[in-house]
């Protein structure tokens, strides 16, 4: 306490000897460490957003050219395309679906590979993979596997009895807007599977032992001990990786351009996809769906936070 | 809980953004010190990296710089799945390219983006006329023809045999007919890629069976007339009864042309473009297929497609670059180039000169006598936005309702850019 009074006192003193340079400089030192960062962030992030907005309100020809103010034609022409409704439900099917089932199967395999078990070290290299192979590669390899004349996926139903022929309606999984969906979730799930896993397997790690050697003396049942100690201690790993889930997946592009490049028409597409094929013809309504984007993006992360913050503490 | 917030918003726009700043590669450099840079941007007519048009195109720069040692020529091939999306990113970018070849779209020069065919060629006359015209805007042209083909059906001889099948089809229910029996055998009857690769070519091949087009002879879009519904409602009945592979709207052109040349389809529309992918399967042999007009409603197509690939030259430094690419242009326009270019890819020439010196050639005279009356894409500097409509989404006119479909690309074609 004293000592604190003696700084506070000496301080005025030691800041009317200082030159106005001076002070000047010492205030903007922070500057040198942060500034690099502020500029990225300035030059990354900020910049390119305003670019975006100032686009979607602007005329421009299909081949780059600014022909002047477009007021809000891009974004009246956006929500007539016939096409919007469509896409937009399927985002939101794609991202629920997708970061659900990821996080239900990363909890079960992130438990399996907290527990000792023998050739665990290579189980879990082997995790790795789908991470770090790139996801346009694993979307090609899907596509082929699939591929209704000699798909690999394909031969293996054959072979069992569950595919009658070959080159039928039944064969063709990318044809159909339906099933080709379904499949790219499920590639959508086998590439997020790693990063999320490994969240929650460093998330199980930081449990302390004791809190769970206390349970036991406590004599509660093992569903019991997964309920109240591990779940509850799991949900800052568990709510950052949904979250960065939730946005990588929403922006998902290699997956659908690689597998069906969102056809038949626009039937698989989602809003990220749906924006790249508007770009070919429509600069000014390409960028609208940009700003729609840019808002889902943030409405959902502003929800999940919300609803987070609700139901406990989460940072 | 205030700065994860934040930290989380400026993730997300980070994420969001990153998309947004896809494709976009640097434009061709500036001269300095007398050198000249000049980026080719062509598209890939090879079937893998053995016939890649790298190798072409590589060649052709090699030569000419040992000529002229302060032009460098860069070459970059690009598959034709992404040829178009790719040079359209360029332009949109600002970062043209010297030498396209590939795709033209009349837009540019309406924008004022091109080179007049004149201004960077000597001999521009030796350009097809033909062709030439469908290359001018306003009476100049800019697209100046590099190569060209026409479409004709090619059908498995040996398939034809087994489902016991006489003679090539020549009507829209003969087609029917005899795929169906090829189905039979537990192949594929009739090849129908209406995929985004090229669905513009396979409708109007299409269309033209039934005396429809994407444009009336006076300039007006057709693309929902009543011939066109009737085309498609034809389709949409053929692809219900198995006649062809499922769901022909995701299907492209290349991996079809594939399965012919594996004895997998029994009938294919087609383009010379098509041999050397069966020569290099070594599935069919030479007599195992063959190629004959293409079926039409009520007899085969008296005029068939005749597509060109066109050389443009951007506007994109000053006129010691447009010296440069003139240069560039008159050497690789050589007849020798133009016929290496054809027997290497089975395509047909743009000059009038190398197309003489073909004309008695046993495979390219048929279809060079076929040329000058061949049916061509519209010209319209609104084809650009059109066709990436059709190719998006035609191929959903045989499985869901067509004149829907066709009336959407219909408004899309009168809305303009």
């Amino acid at each position: 306490m004293t000592e604190q009074a003696t700084l506070t006192a000496k301080r005025p003193a030691a800041r009317r000897r200082e030159s106005p340079a001076r002070r000047v400089a010492r205030a903007a030192y922070p500057l040198l460490w942060i500034g690099p960062a502020l500029a990225l962030i300035g030059v990354v992030v900020l910049w390119p957003v305003v670019v975006m907005f100032r686009t979607s309100f602007q005329h421009i020809s299909p081949d780059g050219f600014i022909l002047g103010s477009a007021g809000g034609r891009n974004f009246t022409d956006l929500f007539n395309e016939p096409d919007l409704k469509g896409v937009l439900t399927r985002t939101v099917v794609w991202v629920v679906a997708v970061v659900t089932v990821t996080m239900i199967l990363s909890l079960g395999l992130a438990q399996l590979f907290n527990e000792r078990f023998p050739g665990r070290r290579v189980a879990r290299w082997a995790l790795i993979a789908p991470w770090a192979a790139s996801v346009m590669m694993t979307s090609l390899v899907f596509r082929w596997a699939l591929d209704a004349n000699n798909g690999v996926i394909n031969v293996f139903l054959h072979d069992i009895g569950l595919l009658k022929s070959f080159n039928s309606n039944q064969a063709d999984w990318l044809g159909r807007p339906t099933s080709a969906f379904v499949w790219m979730m499920v590639v959508a799930v086998f590439v997020s599977l790693p990063f999320s896993t490994y969240a929650l397997l460093a998330g199980l790690q930081t449990i302390p032992q004791d809190v769970y050697e206390a349970a036991k003396v406590d004599g509660a049942s093992r569903w019991r001990v997964y309920r109240s100690i591990t779940l509850p201690l799991l949900r800052p790993a568990f709510v950052v990786s949904a979250l960065i889930n939730v946005i990588n997946v929403f922006n998902s592009f290699p997956i659908i351009w690689e597998m069906t490049r969102g056809g038949p028409g626009y039937q698989t597409s989602t809003t990220t996809t749906f924006m790249f094929q508007l770009k070919q013809s429509y600069i000014g309504e390409s960028a609208a769906m940009s700003v729609i984007n840019f808002g889902l993006v943030i409405l959902i992360v502003l929800l999940f936070l919300r609803v987070t913050r609700r139901t406990g503490e989460v940072t | 809980m205030k700065p994860a917030l934040i930290a989380s918003v400026a993730l997300s726009a980070a994420a969001v953004l990153a998309l947004s700043a896809c494709g976009g590669s640097s434009g061709g450099s500036a001269s300095n010190s007398g050198t000249t840079t000049l980026k080719l941007v062509a598209a890939d007519y090879g079937t893998g990296p053995a016939n890649t048009s790298q190798k072409y195109w590589q060649g052709i720069a090699d030569a000419f710089h040992a000529q002229n040692p302060k032009i460098t020529v860069k070459v970059q091939a690009i598959n034709w799945n992404d040829f178009d999306n790719q040079v359209q990113t360029m332009v949109q970018n600002h970062q043209f390219p010297d030498i396209t070849e590939g795709d033209y779209f009349s837009n540019y020069a309406q924008e004022g983006l091109l080179y007049k065919a004149s201004e960077v060629m000597t001999n521009a006359s030796n350009l097809m006329p033909v062709f030439s015209k469908l290359g001018s805007y306003q009476n100049a042209q800019y697209g100046m023809p590099f190569t060209t083909s026409s479409r004709t059906l090619f059908y498995n001889k040996k398939l034809f045999a087994q489902a016991k099948i006489t003679s090539a089809p020549q009507t829209w229910a003969d087609v029917q007919a005899d795929a169906l029996k090829i189905k039979a055998l537990g192949k594929i009857g009739f090849g129908l890629p209406l995929g985004s690769e090229e669905a513009q070519a396979e409708s109007l091949l299409w269309m033209l069976g039934n005396g429809g087009n994407y444009k009336d002879a006076t300039g007006n879009w057709t693309i929902d007339s009543p011939q066109n519904t009737q085309t498609f409602q034809f389709l949409k009945q053929l692809v219900g009864s198995g006649a062809t592979e499922p769901n022909p709207g995701t299907k492209n052109r290349t991996d079809l042309w594939k399965q012919f040349a594996q004895g997998q389809i029994g009938m294919i529309n087609g383009s010379p473009a098509l041999i050397p992918i069966i020569q290099e399967g070594k599935v069919l042999s030479d007599s195992d297929w063959t190629s004959v007009p293409i079926a039409g409603k009520g007899g085969p197509l008296q005029s068939t497609l005749g597509v060109c690939d066109f050389a443009a030259a951007f506007k994109n430094g000053g006129t010691s670059k447009q010296a440069a690419i003139k240069k560039f242009l008159d050497f690789a326009y050589q007849d020798k180039y133009q016929i290496q270019f054809d027997k290497q890819y089975d395509l047909l020439p743009a000059t009038t000169s190398a197309a003489q010196t073909l004309a008695s050639d046993p495979v390219f005279g048929p279809f060079l006598k076929a040329l000058p009356k061949a049916v061509q894409y519209p010209g319209d500097t609104v084809w650009a936005n059109v066709k990436t409509e059709v190719q998006h989404t035609i191929g959903t006119a045989v499985t869901g309702d067509p004149s829907k479909v066709l009336g959407t690309l219909q408004q899309t074609a009168k809305k303009g850019s």
